[in-house]
């Protein structure tokens, strides 16, 4: 593109020219870009120009919107922030400024778009207008939000199972590491279901958790209490050496946990606290 | 008058209270004074606290459950609470409330069989 | 928009405790919380209100919904003209309190939540602000 020595008008309608030129054809471009909606603004922020796709992304007519801030476009909380100004201020400071966000129609309904704008200068590089091209990305938003919720939704379910493994006897096998989001529902899983079934013991086996650190103790020793309150008790299973060798080392006190090196020992010792014993068949040769 | 909100009945040796599932603090003081009174009276072995229908448990409440347990405690008696409710336990745990002396139990009839085996189990600290 | 779970409760005697429970668990449920989160909030409202009651005599506490494009949320906030907290920041850490007894007031209450926010001149009153948001 050349360089043009006086500032582009939005209407580009030459009065010596017949045929449609550069220009003109830009601003035909512009009235037809379908998913893109354009918008010239002054220094300020007010609406100097509006594409028909903007009209038809945020519902504003060409007549009721010049003139207008720009503001008119975000949410309440971003007007009150200073979002829109420091947006403003941004692109004539870089040129350029790119923002993904929620932007506000004009029936109050929210759209995510992504947003770019750059400012305009002239030769001498005085600040003329702001161009702003928005686009309407709530469909990949909400395909987005979908994949990342139902991922969620297979994290959860597939990492902490809660199961029945006899009358009165619940165990979760933890794999992985626990951070603080798993602890959360973990405990608040693993309290439910005591409480639904009535079990007085819960067996939380640790074989498949590959570190211990403080936290993760803490966060142990947080759901062992939780259960207590509930009046059930606790059996931890699958202590490894290397990881009571940690917990030693970090000072964790866990003495007042029951806690066993094997899940078949944990599972034993829940039976006694139940009163209840395996033995063999009396009948048997 | 709220103070006559707390109903204390005495099974055999056993005191039983429902607690309210949202109970003002005068509900609370009161549990606190007609228990001690009731141990007093029935030479009771144990005040079980039936808190299932309790929604909220603040550090108020659970004070005075703790120091009504400590009072049973020297009276010779043991303290029981049954029943809490999971969204209650997670609270108590992450606000820390200490529940010094007081025994705790899945449903009042396990606090009931605590007592009669003379079984501990499901200790709140 | 969510001008009906705006609420504002006067705390002045030990029932109204009651009742700025009830308006939080109100609240929150309205605004989708869960059921642990529910209690979480509720307890720390019931902590904060009793603070009112506890040092101040008398107060509010004013609830309001929080939205900010991607998440929802939930804040409360207490004001009294008691005499006021000397040293806020050491109040709002753990095993703190003026009146001994358990001194979890605030420290408890912003265990449960997210974020508190507390100011407080001496003469002149306290006002405590936690905001709790809505897991995804």
């Amino acid at each position: 593109m050349t360089v043009r020595a006086k500032p582009r008008r939005p209407s580009g309608s030459a009065q010596h020219n017949p045929g449609p030129k550069g220009d003109d054809l830009l601003q035909v471009l512009v009235e037809n870009v379908r998913d893109y909606a354009i918008v010239l603004l002054d220094p300020d922020g007010k609406v100097l120009s509006w594409s028909p796709a903007a009209q038809r992304l945020k519902g504003w007519a060409t007549d009721e919107i010049i003139g207008q801030s720009f503001a008119r476009f975000y949410p309440e909380e971003d007007i009150q922030r200073g979002k829109p100004q420091n947006e403003l201020k941004a692109a004539g400071q870089d040129g350029r400024f790119e923002d993904e966000g929620w932007r506000v129609r004009k029936d109050g309904t929210r759209f995510w778009a992504n947003v770019v704008i750059t400012a305009l200068r002239d030769n001498n590089g005085k600040l003329r207008a702001f161009g702003k091209v928005t686009r309407d990305l709530s469909e990949r938003k909400e395909a987005e939000d979908k994949i990342k919720k139902q991922a969620q939704e297979i994290l959860e379910m597939a990492t902490i199972p809660v199961v029945q493994v006899w009358e009165g006897i619940v165990l979760v096998p933890l794999i992985g590491t626990l951070d603080s989001a798993r602890t959360q529902q973990l405990m608040e899983r693993l309290l439910q279901h005591v409480t639904d079934s009535g079990s007085p013991v819960a067996v939380i086996d640790i074989t498949g958790v590959p570190a211990i650190d403080t936290q993760t103790a803490q966060h142990l020793i947080e759901t062992v209490s939780a259960v207590r309150l509930l009046g059930a008790e606790v059996v931890l299973t699958g202590v490894r050496p290397v990881i009571a060798q940690t917990l030693v080392h970090l000072g964790v006190d866990l003495s007042s946990v029951a806690t066993r090196s094997s899940l078949a020992a944990g599972l034993r010792t829940a039976m006694e606290m139940l009163s209840l014993a395996i033995v063999p068949k009396a009948d048997k040769p | 008058m709220s103070a006559s909100s707390i109903t204390v009945v005495k099974v055999r040796d056993v005191l039983l209270v429902a607690m309210p599932s949202d109970p003002d603090d005068s509900v609370i003081t009161a549990l606190q004074e007609q228990a001690m009174r009731s141990m007093d009276q029935h030479e009771a072995k144990a005040l079980i606290l039936d808190i299932s229908a309790v929604e909220t448990l603040d550090s108020f409440f659970a004070r005075t459950i703790s120091e009504t347990a400590q009072m049973v405690s020297l009276m010779g008696g043991r303290t029981i609470i049954a029943g809490m409710r999971p969204a209650v336990a997670v609270t108590a745990t992450q606000l820390g409330l200490p529940l010094k002396r007081v025994e705790t139990a899945l449903t009042v009839e396990r606090a009931l069989d605590m007592v009669s085996l003379g079984k501990r189990q499901g200790s709140a600290r | 928009m969510n001008a009906t779970i705006e609420k504002e409760v006067v705390i002045k005697t030990e029932s109204d405790i009651v009742v700025a429970r009830r308006a939080v668990r109100e609240g929150a449920s309205a605004l989708g919380f869960g059921l642990t989160d529910t209690t979480r909030i509720v307890t720390a409202a019931s902590e904060l209100a009793r603070n009112i009651i506890k040092y101040a005599v008398e107060g509010t506490m004013v609830l309001h919904p929080l939205e900010d494009g991607t998440r929802t949320g939930i804040e409360l906030t207490f004001v009294d003209h008691g005499p006021g907290i000397p040293d806020i920041a050491k109040a709002m850490k753990e095993g703190f309190s003026t009146s001994g007894g358990f001194g979890m007031g605030l420290p408890g209450a912003k265990r449960l939540m997210d974020e508190m926010d507390a100011q407080s001149a001496v003469g002149q009153g306290t006002t405590v602000t936690v905001r709790k948001w809505r897991r995804q």
